[in-house]
């Protein structure tokens, strides 16, 4: 069956049961990687993917179900089954279909198009060459791979909305393994953007960089310190805390910043924007899980919290109006909130100007373990963390094997410095180096 | 699933480029999630996943390529896609697949897509409710039910073809305590390789209370300064630790590249002598069984580590042909969208001979990690950190104040070695584990045990 005849089969059962609220999300997916190891293919892989899930709402509850199996039968069993699942919400809260009459904006993709022929594969293989040949210290056990993606979004609702966004991307990725005395050091660089667009050459530079830069590294004594996050390792934190701005959160009793919009929230220097078609981002998109236009927004001015991130659920709740920020992590997700490409607002200076600000102290560009060490709800964290001392302003000796810990919503109002060098962690979140002042290391 | 013609048909494309194996795998899978909040059903997940992954070895070269349909012709499809990818020579291969049942050695009693939601929802609503009620500094309690009903059918050149249902099921409470602008949570989620009758095994009651306990205690707890000490780690959860310092780097996915830190040292004295770990993927409704694993081979019962040696790396075909290794029934994959690779099952430190009463007696000064939350290594370095959940001081061999904010830190290949005492109780407890071929079920355990040094992270 295809897509169109599983859709009108499944508008018809719906029409048979006399649903009268009802929403199609369907994605699609097709996707190309190379995995290098040595000097050889290690692996290609292909894929071609999509799904579908139907929502209806029953007496203001929303049912879901979603399937990747294009059959009369399951076009059926799809209706009946999400009918069943609205029916057994018990939360007040009122879902909703999306009306039409948003003012959807017109992008332009600049993902680039699908490489032809042998480019991947070639590019994966250059990527390769140019790490062993950045360091005699590379090893076997380094990896390069190069990926090539295309993603469809499209809703279509019992209302009349009828809306798709097509998004694509290559990403790389280059992991070199160095030996030194014995011990193997790993680094990692990837990039997302235009195939064409890949310096493969300096992608190879910096990853080899930040493997070596981190031989002989040492342990830092206990104590208090103030500490830079690198523009990547801030844009890490910023990801896990995202889901505190999120109002279905705070809506649950679940973030610290429930019933906070107005207050100040962070340090003066600190605004926080969500743009869903950032100049010069990725992947942009014009529509939310929902069918609600996105559209850029700052969710904390200058320290202040303007607003939390809504769907059309949380916003009625709430009274207001949804900032188009509904989300389904995949296809089969029930609704969420989250941002699009939420990042911290660059300020002024480089980052050897905020190292020279911090004075002594510790740069962290690494930190692992953010699923076991970072909790939304309480808002603390404590991280396993790699980085380099900071002496009398600049970037010092090599440091590993410590935690730094605190508490995400105090480090927001303890924020002393933001610089200009903003930098993107994939396509979601982003950030400057910040200085933090006075936070727990635990080492030796 | 699939017919036997059409896998025949699959296969022979597959080989016709030159490739000296090929694999279909195939899945079906029926999920269902019911989120409660407030001790009301919020959302309810409702999916069905279903395609084919095909992959054909060169050598130790690997092309694959897989589609979210099992309609023949997307089959046969995906199959011609992967095989163009190789295009060494031009081959006719005829695959006489023979069926294997291998057995199923975890009994389901009830199948839960057939019971209606309000079924599950009264016991998740019994847990929430009991949460609650705990105490009235519980500001809020989420709770969560999964059910997964997943079949997959492989079939290879060497002729294999093989079959599993593997049902599990899985519940979840957490608890949210608040005071004086602070949050603190705890949170208790139990599953097995079961239907429904899981629930036979629970008490909601007391799921929903534990959860709210560690919370509570929590929100009263100080701060851990930080420093290196001696930690007691406590059963069940607590294996996370060898799991996560050791367990990954065990995985022929690093150790066959190189990327290991036990790379290479079969035969050696890697641990103390008191430590013998285990990865065991025959445990009867364990929640990381399975009766074949994802290449079709049977699972079993490996002995990583015997009195501190290590006896064997979990290997899948691939990565063998890589080490000169046969699988060890280690391949695994969250579903036809991912690559299989090697992984772990049910993975516990054995029991010791210790007491637990002398394991807490004899540290003067530490930690003693009750709940451990999750953790992450970078094999390469063997680097981990995990979180405690739920710490208390260990002060003159007696267990004291509770403390919050510990992680634990440091190098699994030092770790295994500090591993002093080992207690006798074994416990297991339920994980999901994430890596390069996606998120799957995983049992961690072990008896009590005392690291003699460890850096703890705290402020």
């Amino acid at each position: 069956m295809t897509y169109q005849e599983f859709k009108d089969a499944v508008v018809r059962y719906a029409g048979q049961r006399q649903i009268g609220e009802y929403e199609l999300y369907f994605t699609e997916r097709d996707s190309a990687k190379v995995e290098i190891y040595k000097e050889e293919i290690k692996s290609y892989k292909t894929e071609s993917g999509m799904g579908i899930c139907f929502r209806c709402i029953a007496d203001g509850k929303a049912g879901y179900a979603s399937t990747e199996n294009l059959t009369a039968e399951e076009a059926e069993s799809l209706v009946l089954r999400a009918w069943d699942n609205a029916v057994s919400i018990e939360s007040e809260e009122e879902c909703f279909i999306h009306e039409p009459g948003d003012s959807y904006a017109a992008v332009e993709q600049d993902g680039g198009a699908a490489p032809q022929g042998t480019r991947l594969v070639e590019a994966a293989l250059g990527l390769q060459r140019e790490l062993y040949q950045a360091d005699a210290r590379v090893i076997d056990g380094t990896q390069s791979f190069v990926a090539y993606g295309e993603e469809k979004y499209a809703i279509c609702n019992s209302k009349g909305l009828d809306l798709e966004d097509r998004v694509s991307y290559s990403i790389c990725y280059a992991m070199p393994l160095v030996s030194e005395g014995g011990e193997m050091y790993d680094g990692l660089k990837d990039k997302m953007g235009r195939l064409e667009d890949f310096d493969l050459k300096a992608i190879a530079g910096e990853a080899v960089e930040d493997a070596v830069s981190t031989i002989g590294a040492g342990g830092v004594s206990s104590g208090s310190y103030n500490v830079v996050f690198s523009n990547r390792v801030m844009a890490t934190l910023l990801a896990a805390y995202a889901p505190v701005f999120s109002a279905e959160a705070a809506q649950q009793g679940m973030s610290l910043l429930n019933g906070r919009e107005g207050e100040k929230i962070a340090a003066d220097m600190v605004t926080i924007t969500d743009d869903p078609r950032y100049e010069g981002g990725v992947v942009k998109r014009t529509f939310d899980g929902e069918g609600v236009a996105a559209y850029e927004k700052n969710v904390v001015e200058q320290g202040r919290l303007v607003t939390l991130l809504h769907n059309l659920k949380t916003a009625a709740a709430a009274g207001v109006k949804s900032t188009g920020n509904a989300s389904k992590a995949s296809y089969s997700s029930v609704v969420g909130v989250s941002p699009f490409l939420f990042y911290i607002q660059p300020v002024e200076g480089t980052l050897e100007d905020i190292l020279a600000q911090a004075g002594e102290g510790i740069y962290v560009t690494e930190v692992s373990g953010l699923h076991a060490g970072t909790n939304s709800v309480t808002g603390d964290f404590s991280l396993s963390s790699k980085g380099f001392l900071v002496k009398e302003g600049r970037k010092g000796v090599p440091v590993k094997n410590f935690t730094v810990s605190g508490n995400f919503f105090t480090l927001l109002k303890d924020i002393q410095g933001v610089g200009a060098d903003l930098d993107f962690l994939g396509s979601n979140f982003g950030s400057p180096s910040v200085l933090v002042p006075a936070l727990a290391v635990a080492g030796e | 699933m699939l017919s036997r013609q059409l896998l025949t048909e699959a296969l022979g494309r597959a080989l016709s480029t030159g490739a000296d194996y090929a694999e279909v795998y195939a899945e079906h899978t029926r999920n269902k999630t019911i989120n409660l909040v407030a001790g009301k059903t919020d959302k309810i997940g409702d999916g069905v996943v279903s395609g084919v992954g095909i992959r054909i070895f060169k050598g130790t070269r690997c092309v694959c390529g897989c589609a979210s349909s099992l309609d023949s012709q997307a089959v046969l499809d995906c199959a011609s896609r992967v095989a163009q990818a190789l295009q060494e020579a031009t081959q006719v291969e005829h695959v006489v697949l023979r069926e294997r049942l291998f057995g199923d050695v975890h009994p389901i009693k009830i199948v839960p897509a057939g019971v209606e939601n309000s079924y599950k929802i009264d016991f998740m609503r019994q847990m929430c409710q009991a949460a609650m009620s705990y105490s009235d500094e519980i500001s809020q309690v989420t709770g969560s039910f999964l059910e997964a009903d997943h079949r997959i059918l492989i079939a290879t050149s060497e002729g294999l073809l093989a079959q599993d249902r593997q049902i599990r099921t899985r519940v979840s409470v957490s608890s949210v305590a608040s005071g004086g602008g602070e949050n603190q949570t705890g949170t208790v989620s139990p599953g097995a390789r079961k239907g429904l009758e899981l629930f036979e095994d629970l008490n909601p009651a007391e799921l929903g209370r534990e959860a709210s306990a560690q919370a509570v205690t929590m929100l009263h707890a100080g701060y851990i300064t930080g420093g290196t000490m001696p930690v007691a780690i406590e059963n069940g959860f607590g294996g996370v630790i060898f799991h996560e310092a050791c367990g990954h780097s065990l995985e022929a996915s690093c150790v066959a590249l190189g990327q290991s830190q036990f790379a290479g040292m079969l035969g050696e004295q890697i641990a103390n002598p008191k430590v013998t770990a285990i990865d065991d993927g025959t445990i009867p409704n364990g929640w990381g069984s399975v009766n074949i694993d994802d290449e079709g081979t049977p699972s079993r019962k490996n002995v990583l580590i015997e009195k501190g040696v290590l006896k064997t790396y979990m290997v899948d075909k691939l990565n063998g042909r890589r080490m000169g290794m046969e699988s060890t029934g280690s391949s695994r994959r969250q579903g036809y969208q991912y690559e299989p690779t090697s992984r772990m099952t049910n993975t516990y430190i054995a029991a010791g001979e210790d007491r637990d009463e002398d394991i807490i007696a004899s540290i003067e000064y530490g930690l003693y990690a009750k709940k451990m939350g999750g953790g992450s290594v970078n094999p390469v370095t063997g680097q981990f950190n995990f979180a405690v959940n739920e710490g208390y001081i260990i002060r003159n061999g007696k267990i004291c104040e509770p403390v919050r904010g510990a992680s634990l830190i440091g190098k699994g290949s030092d770790i295994i070695r500090d591993i002093d005492m080992v207690g006798s109780k074994v416990a297991r407890a339920q994980g999901m584990c994430g890596a390069s071929s996606g998120s799957i079920p995983t049992d961690v355990g072990q008896p009590l045990i005392r690291v003699s040094s460890i850096t703890v992270g705290g402020r």
